[in-house]
């Protein structure tokens, strides 16, 4: 699922370690978010959401093709 | 809604319970040597069992994974811990099949095997159920 947590992070000027902190997750965690090869679960999707003041829909992309 | 296990004094500590796991297994191998007749191997095990325990320990101030695993709060390593518990258990499943099926080819009863793996089969069943049940 694309997403624009990495564009969205680094427009705060945090690290991925930075982010991670504050979701209280693993920097390799925001890694594979970013990078696409981790899709978060629905709390995770919407604290993150919520932590850079978006919707989920605004920042994960689903693709449906 | 939290996304995370909130950092309490207990869930803090939770990165103890696989080290101390451990040493309490190298415990119990000491008593069940020693009660065997072998005390001297049975302080190897126990010492095997508590350096890898201060390993974990250790590691764990190095490494993201290893403290993911051990702390249990971070939901993707979770998820990667329990996907390499399923193909451990698959490969030990196959095992255990495979030596039942050559056990009985040879003639002889199969046991343990065919126990481990009714157990493992009830097993999934049981949890298939439970699971399905709690949603």
């Amino acid at each position: 699922m694309r997403n624009d947590v990495r564009e969205r992070r680094v427009a705060k000027g945090l690290s991925q370690g930075d982010l991670a902190q504050r979701l209280d997750v693993s920097r390799q965690t925001i890694n594979s978010i970013e990078t696409d090869r981790y899709t978060p679960s629905l709390p995770l999707a919407i604290a993150i959401a919520r932590f850079f003041g978006v919707t989920v829909e605004e920042i994960f992309h689903a693709d449906h093709n | 809604m939290p996304t995370t296990t909130e950092p309490t004094a207990k869930t803090s500590r939770k990165y103890l319970a696989t080290p101390i796991f451990g040493t309490a297994m190298g415990l119990v191998y000491l008593v069940a040597l020693s009660i065997a007749g072998s005390p001297v191997w049975g302080v190897f095990a126990l010492a095997v069992m508590v350096a890898f325990s201060g390993a974990l320990l250790l590691a764990r101030r190095r490494s993201e994974t290893v403290k993911g695993l051990l702390d249990r709060n971070d939901e993707r390593i979770t998820a990667i811990d329990l996907r390499a518990t399923a193909i451990t258990a698959f490969a030990l499943i196959a095992v255990i099949l495979i030596a039942f099926v050559v056990q009985i080819a040879r003639g002889q009863s199969g046991w343990p095997y065919g126990m481990l793996g009714f157990v493992a089969g009830v097993t999934y069943v049981v949890a298939v159920i439970v699971l399905r049940v709690r949603g």
